[in-house]
């Protein structure tokens, strides 16, 4: 009996503190654990360092002819070497990221201003608007994107950025739209949806407060995974010519300068292709890992 | 006496379905005095769910509001433009569910979505607002508001998101509560707690509460007033002492004595109401009870009753009424419960052509 007050106290000096985990502290746990996604943010946060870099300086110019010589290999003052007009590859790479990030990046902005007002309407309210949108999008699916995006470029006129993430916005906003009706069509149908029509909500606050809250787990992750795809989409515009338009430096064009001479010098070709990879991955994992840590369900 | 807070007249409505029009309310009428507490009773399916959503004006699709009249304050709600009646919904009247889990947002924190019930009718700072939610956690005895306002509803136990529903239906003191099976999905002595929550509340603010619930013993404890409803109708209506003691329909009878008692003796045995609840899109002929019912007569296989006085202040919608089945039927020694087995008819008599 003696021992036992003792033991009380113990536990009154050591509350048990109970971890206040908020769905977003949560899920930030969860992505510390995932190394590799980890690793890829790291990564993705230095290429932003050095497309921001890009803007204000490069080794040399990106435009710049003769700085270095044509087809010359890797050297100590070119670590990259120079391509067939003997512009440094290093300094074109670093804008060529800027490209790539701006175009991914606004692309999916794009996507998101696109496609979640119009999957909120529509899987909320069904009807007429929501055929209407399912029509769109499958027509949208039927026709190749490639297609859609070469017209949009030709009526628009060549070729800036802002057409260019346009064109390929226009081709990657369906998914977008079907995943954010699909989640407002069973979310409306929660209870706490009903309960919120019970306190007199409106329309407008059910849709921002309750649906879309609800769905930005699966709507961050697909805005995370459709940057890649807008960035290879325009490496493959640019690679045909219809990007980016020459001098300014683009992976894709860059690529598609390097394929003629891949035999005597393939660092040209390389370089903005291994680039590519390694972002398209980084994207992919850091979109995986956003998924482990935001989707419930995958709870392990 | 004062005019009633809600009046419900014949109430109708209908689901248009694939196999049929679904009858799920027919008539209903009732009234809820300010600062009453009204039971509604009966099984799944009975229309006790629909007859509360009409009154939100949320009767979920395909179902419609075909008939009758809901004067709220004195104004039909039926009538009214669908904003106006979404301006009443959260400021004078108020509604909660039965499961608080699924009816708070998981991704909100809870003093929040208070907050939030609060600010759809009032213009009002946010910081006060959650404030106030604090103050409503704090009404309905949750404790430690302060923490468990901002704590998201996982985190709060059973019980602790009920009260946090409750708040919210009481955060702009509305005149009337509809609260739909608010105990079913707790245990026993949450239950407890809650009703004696509600009973407090209607209590300190004067908010009516209308109960829904297939639960006999939440209405004991808690209504003054108990209406029973059976296949989308009013079946019984009366003072729960009136109705617990003397019940006149067949149903409510079945109903009481199919619920255990600690005072019953051994030799009754507890008895389950015969058959299933009526198909509503094709309900059966005269009255809707009449199939399951051991007392019936001929006349209930053809002419539905109408909702009768059978005693002060206490109305039943049945040919027989219990006082002449008791009388007549020594329905209270009654084992056997199948339909008729009290009067013993088993079928109307067939009309002859010369009738």
């Amino acid at each position: 009996m003696g021992t036992q007050p003792v033991a009380v106290t113990s536990l009154l000096a050591e509350p048990m503190v109970r971890r206040r985990a908020g769905l977003w502290t949560d899920a930030w746990r969860r992505l510390r654990r995932n190394r590799l996604a980890l690793a890829a943010a790291a990564y993705l946060l230095a290429l932003v360092g050095v497309a921001v870099l890009a803007a204000f300086w490069t080794p040399y110019s990106t435009t710049h002819q003769g700085v270095v010589l044509p087809y010359q290999g890797p050297t100590a003052a070119h670590p990259l070497g120079g391509d067939a007009l003997g512009r440094d590859v290093l300094s074109r790479l670093m804008g060529g990221a800027q490209i790539s990030l701006l175009v991914g990046v606004g692309t999916q902005v794009v996507v998101l201003v696109l496609g979640v007002p119009l999957g909120l309407l529509a899987g909320y309210f069904r009807g007429w608007l929501d055929a209407a949108l399912s029509l769109v999008i499958n027509i949208f699916y039927g026709v190749p994107d490639l297609l859609v995006a070469l017209i949009l470029i030709v009526l628009l006129g060549h070729s800036g950025l802002g057409q260019i993430i346009f064109a390929i916005a226009v081709t990657r906003w369906m998914d977008m739209a079907r995943l954010v009706r699909g989640q407002a069509m069973s979310l409306r149908e929660r209870e706490f949806v009903e309960a919120a029509r019970c306190c007199g909500s409106g329309t407008f606050k059910i849709l921002s407060r309750h649906l879309l809250p609800n769905a930005l787990g699966p709507i961050i992750v697909q805005a995370t995974l459709g940057i890649p795809q807008a960035i290879l989409f325009e490496a493959f515009l640019s690679f045909l010519g219809l990007g980016v338009q020459p001098p300014t430096p683009s992976w894709g064009s860059m690529a598609a300068d390097g394929v003629q001479a891949i035999r005597i010098s393939p660092h040209i070709v390389l370089a903005p292709t291994i680039a590519l990879s390694v972002t398209l991955m980084a994207f992919n994992f850091v979109g995986d890992g956003l998924r482990d840590a935001l989707d419930p369900r995958q709870r392990r | 006496m004062s005019p009633p807070l809600l009046e419900v007249r014949d109430l109708q409505v209908r689901f248009l379905t694939e196999e049929g029009e679904v009858r799920a309310v027919e008539g209903v009428s009732f009234n809820l005095q300010e600062g009453e507490i009204l039971g509604i009773v009966g099984e799944s399916g009975c229309g006790k769910s629909m007859t509360a959503l009409s009154i939100m004006g949320l009767v979920p699709e395909p179902g419609r509001v075909t008939g009758g009249e809901i004067r709220f304050k004195g104004r039909d709600l039926l009538t009214l433009a669908p904003d106006e009646v979404r301006d009443l919904r959260g400021k004078d009247m108020a509604m909660i569910f039965q499961d608080p889990l699924s009816s708070l947002n998981p991704v909100l924190k809870t003093g929040f979505q208070i907050a939030e019930a609060m600010l759809a009718h009032r213009r009002s700072d946010k910081p006060r607002a959650l404030r106030q939610a604090v103050d409503l956690l704090r009404q309905v005895r949750v404790p430690a508001p302060e923490q468990r306002a901002r704590d998201y509803p996982f985190q709060l136990s059973g019980g602790m998101r009920q009260r946090a529903m409750i708040a919210m239906g009481l955060a702009n003191a509305p005149a009337m509560l509809i609260a739909d099976e608010p105990t079913t999905a707790l245990d026993v002595t949450v239950q407890a707690q809650i009703l004696g929550l509600l009973r407090t509340l209607n209590r300190e603010t004067g908010t009516a509460i209308i109960l829904i619930t297939h639960n006999l013993a939440v209405v004991a404890g808690l209504c003054s007033r108990v209406i029973v409803m059976y296949a989308g109708q009013v079946v019984e209506e009366g003072s729960v002492f009136d109705l617990f003691e003397r019940p006149q329909h067949p149903y409510t009878w079945l109903l009481l004595r199919s619920v255990p008692r600690l005072d019953r003796t051994r030799s009754e045995r507890l008895r389950s109401i015969e058959g299933l609840p009526p198909d509503l899109i094709a309900p059966p002929s005269g009255c809707r009870f009449h199939p399951r019912c051991p007392f019936r007569v001929e006349r209930c296989f053809t002419e539905p009753p109408p909702l009768q006085e059978v005693g002060p202040g206490q109305r039943a919608a049945c040919w027989v009424t219990m006082r002449r089945a008791l009388e007549e039927m020594d329905a209270a020694d009654l084992l056997d419960v199948r339909p008729g087995a009290g009067s013993g008819v088993h079928g109307p008599t067939p009309r002859s052509p010369g009738d």
